[in-house]
C-alpha cells in the first residue's frame, strides 16, 4: 500500500537543549485512520505538526525523512511546502475557540484556501462550503456562513473546522484532540463523522488523542507515545488484545467501564510524564513502571513481533 | 448595535455637559476681572460696574452659565474682546489650518507606523525590527520645536523646498497649500508615530501568536493573506484607538508647531486667548475642542464596532 506519511527518526529539541521528541518513526498508509495516543506532554502534537510544517520556530529538529503525501518535505522550499500542505492536508485543531478568526465571518474564511489553491471564484467556494456544512450536519448551512465564529457553540465551530478541512478534498486530515472541547454527546457525532469521511472519501486521518477508548473504536492502527517516544505500535486489535508494553497495559486498564462499583475510585497511573532527560539511556517509562527492573536504567530493547506489532521494552 | 450606539451617544452628551460646567467654573475663578482688563487701568469703578452689567457679569453664576450654554448650543459663543469678532467665526477661520496639519500628520504617522510595525513584527529581531525600534524611540524623544527649527533651517532656508512659514488655503492654490503644511505635518508626525508603531508592533505580535494564524498557515495561504487578512485584522483595535486619541490631541494642541511655523491655527488662537485673558474666546475654544475630541472618540468607537463585532454583544451583557 502507498504510504501517505512517513517519518524516519524525528528528534525535536527546544532551545535549552531539552529533548521533546526522541527518535520517532512512523508511517501511515493511504485510507487508514491512525491513532496517536499518549498523555499530555508526550509529544503527539509536535510529531503531528512536523508532518505539516507547523513546528514552532523556537524548536530545533533533526530528521532523516519526513514524507507528506508521498513527498519528502525536508528539503523543500517554503513555497513548495505551503503549496503541498495547503492543497492536500486538512487540519482540525484541538481547541476550537480561536482557530477560526473571531473578527471574520465564516464565509470569508472558510473558502480562502480553496480559492487560493484551486483557483476558484468566491461563489464556487461558498457553494462548496455550503455543501460541506450540510454534510457535517448543519441544516441551515447558508445561515452558518453569515455568522461570526463566536456566535456558534463549541460543537458547531468544530464542525465548521471539519468542513473547512475538507474544502480542498485533502488526502490527509490531521485531527489533534478533535473532541476535547466538546461534550460527550457531540464527541460521538464528531468522531462518527470522521469515520464517514474516511469510509466515503478515502481520506487518511491521523487521530491524536489521550483518550484510548475513543481511538480504540475508530482507528486501524495506533501508536502509543510516552515522553517523546513511541513505546508501542501496531494494528489496533493486536495492541488492545495483546498489549506488550506496561504503559499500554496500564492505559487500557484505566479506561473506565460501566460495571464500576459506586464510590469506586477511577484508576490512574501514579506520577507524571517526565519533562527532562528524555534522551538518557534506558527506558523512559521506568520511573512509573510497575515492572521496572535494574536493567531498565541501562538499556531498552526494541521488539518486533508478528503483524508489525512493535514495542520498546525489556520484557518479552 | 443600535442600542450600543445610543448608549455611546448618551455617554458623550453627559461628558460634554460636565465639561461645560467645569470649563465655565474654572474660567470664572481665574484671577483677573475681564471688564477691568478691557477697560485698562485708567478705568473708574463706575465704568467697570457699567460694563459688568452690560456683559451680564453681575448676575449669579448659574444664570451666567445657563445663558452661556444656550448660546453655545446655537453655536453662538459670544464676541472676543481682543478681536472684536464672533468667536465662532474666529474658530472657523483657524480650524482648516489645524485640521489639515493634524490630518496630514496622522496620515504620515499611520503609514510609517503600520509599514514598520507590521514588518518588524513579521521579521522579529531582524535588521528592520531593530531599525523600527530605534526610530520609534528617536521619534518620541526629539522635542518637536527643535526638529521644527532644524527643518525650517534645512528644508526651508538652505534647500528652499518648502516655505518657512505661513499658510496657503487649499482653495487658493492646492500645491502651495500642500507645501505650506508639509513641514509642520512631518514634524508632528515624528512626535506621534513612535507610540503608534509600538502599539502596532505589539498588537501584531499578539495576533501572530494566536491560533487562527496556525490555521492560516496550514491552509497555505499567501503571505499577504496570512499577515494582512488574518494577523492585521486581529491587531487593528488598539492602533485605531490610539490613532483617534492622537488625532484628537493634535486638533487641540499643535500650539508649539503652529508657533514655530507661524501658522494661524487653533493652537495659536488658544495661546493668544490665554495671553490676553480673552475669557469668552477661551471658553469657546475649550468647548469646541472638547466637543471635537469627544466626537472623534465616538467615531473611533463606531469604527471599532465594525472591526470587532463582538463588542456589540459584550455591551448587551450577553
Amino acid at each position: 500500500m502507498d504510504k501517505i506519511v512517513n517519518i524516519k527518526n524525528l528528534t525535536i529539541n527546544d532551545n535549552k537543549n531539552n529533548i521533546l521528541v526522541n527518535g520517532v518513526s512512523l508511517s501511515i498508509e493511504k485510507g487508514e485512520i491512525f491513532g496517536l495516543v499518549g498523555e499530555s506532554g508526550s509529544g503527539k502534537t509536535l510529531t503531528a505538526k512536523s508532518i505539516i510544517n507547523l513546528l514552532p520556530e523556537n524548536l530545533d529538529y533533526k530528521v532523516d525523512l519526513i514524507e507528506t503525501i508521498g513527498k519528502n518535505i525536508v528539503d523543500m522550499t517554503k513555497n513548495e511546502k505551503r503549496e503541498l500542505i495547503g492543497k492536500n492536508v486538512g487540519f482540525i485543531p484541538q481547541n476550537t475557540i480561536f482557530f477560526l478568526h473571531p473578527m471574520i465571518k465564516i464565509k470569508n474564511q472558510i473558502g480562502d484556501g480553496y480559492i487560493y489553491h484551486m483557483n476558484k471564484s468566491k461563489k464556487e467556494a461558498l457553494e462548496k462550503a455550503s455543501m460541506l456544512l450540510s454534510k457535517v450536519g448543519f441544516e441551515n448551512p447558508d445561515d452558518i456562513l453569515k455568522y461570526y465564529p463566536w456566535q456558534l457553540s463549541g460543537g458547531m465551530r468544530q464542525r465548521v473546522n471539519i468542513a473547512m478541512a475538507l474544502m480542498n478534498d485533502p488526502q490527509l486530515i490531521i485531527a489533534d484532540e478533535p473532541t476535547t472541547a466538546l461534550d460527550s454527546t457531540i464527541q460521538r457525532q464528531v468522531i462518527d463523522l470522521f469515520k464517514t469521511i474516511n469510509e466515503e472519501l478515502g481520506i487518511s486521518i491521523i487521530l491524536i488523542s489521550h483518550d484510548l477508548a475513543l481511538v480504540k473504536h475508530y482507528s486501524n492502527r495506533i501508536a502509543v507515545m510516552y515522553a517523546g517516544q513511541i513505546v508501542e505500535s501496531g494494528f489496533s486489535d493486536d495492541v488492545f488484545q495483546n498489549p506488550k508494553h506496561p504503559y499500554t497495559q496500564l492505559l487500557i486498564k484505566i479506561i473506565p467501564t460501566f460495571n464500576m462499583k459506586k464510590n469506586e475510585r477511577l484508576s490512574e497511573i501514579p506520577g507524571f510524564v517526565q519533562e527532562t532527560g528524555r534522551g538518557n539511556k534506558g527506558c523512559v517509562f521506568r520511573f512509573r513502571c510497575p515492572k521496572a527492573m535494574d536493567i531498565c536504567s541501562e538499556k531498552v530493547i526494541e521488539n518486533n513481533i508478528e503483524n508489525n506489532h512493535y514495542y520498546k521494552c525489556n520484557l518479552s | 448595535m443600535l442600542n450600543y450606539l445610543i448608549n455611546r451617544i448618551k455617554g458623550a452628551v453627559i461628558v460634554l455637559f460636565l465639561v461645560s460646567i467645569i470649563t465655565f467654573m474654572v474660567l470664572m475663578i481665574l484671577p483677573g476681572d475681564p471688564a477691568q482688563l478691557i477697560l485698562g487701568t485708567e478705568a473708574t469703578p463706575d465704568m467697570v460696574k457699567d460694563l459688568h452689567v452690560s456683559m451680564g457679569l453681575d448676575k449669579p453664576y448659574y444664570m451666567q452659565y445657563g445663558s452661556w450654554l444656550i448660546d453655545f448650543l446655537r453655536f453662538d459663543m459670544g464676541e472676543s474682546y481682543l478681536y472684536g469678532e464672533s468667536v465662532s467665526l474666529l474658530i472657523l477661520n483657524c480650524l482648516p489650518v489645524t485640521l489639515s496639519i493634524a490630518l496630514f500628520s496622522m496620515i504620515i504617522a499611520t503609514l510609517v507606523a503600520f509599514i514598520f510595525g507590521v514588518l518588524s513584527s513579521v521579521k522579529k529581531d531582524s535588521f528592520i525590527d531593530y531599525f523600527s525600534r530605534s526610530i520609534m524611540q528617536l521619534g518620541t524623544a526629539i522635542p518637536s520645536f527643535w526638529i521644527g527649527m532644524v527643518f525650517v533651517v534645512f528644508f526651508g532656508l538652505r534647500l528652499k523646498w518648502f516655505p518657512i512659514s505661513g499658510y496657503v488655503p487649499a482653495s487658493e492654490n492646492f500645491i502651495k497649500f500642500l507645501k505650506s503644511i508639509t513641514l509642520p505635518s512631518v514634524v508632528l508626525a515624528i512626535g506621534e508615530f513612535g507610540l503608534l508603531l509600538r502599539i502596532v508592533r505589539s498588537s501584531m505580535q499578539e495576533s501572530i501568536s494566536q491560533d487562527y494564524m496556525e490555521m492560516a498557515r496550514v491552509k497555505g495561504l499567501s503571505l499577504i493573506s496570512i499577515y494582512f487578512k488574518y494577523a492585521l485584522r486581529g491587531a487593528m483595535v488598539a492602533p485605531l484607538t490610539i490613532i483617534g486619541m492622537q488625532f484628537a490631541k493634535l486638533v487641540g494642541g499643535t500650539t508649539v508647531v503652529e508657533t514655530v511655523f507661524a501658522l494661524p491655527g487653533l493652537g495659536r488662537l488658544v495661546l493668544t486667548a490665554v495671553e490676553h485673558r480673552d475669557i469668552v474666546l477661551l471658553q469657546g475654544l475649550v468647548m469646541f475642542i472638547t466637543t471635537f475630541v469627544i466626537l472623534i472618540t465616538l467615531v473611533v468607537d463606531i469604527l471599532i464596532m465594525f472591526i470587532n463585532p463582538r463588542i456589540k454583544t459584550f455591551e448587551r451583557g450577553e
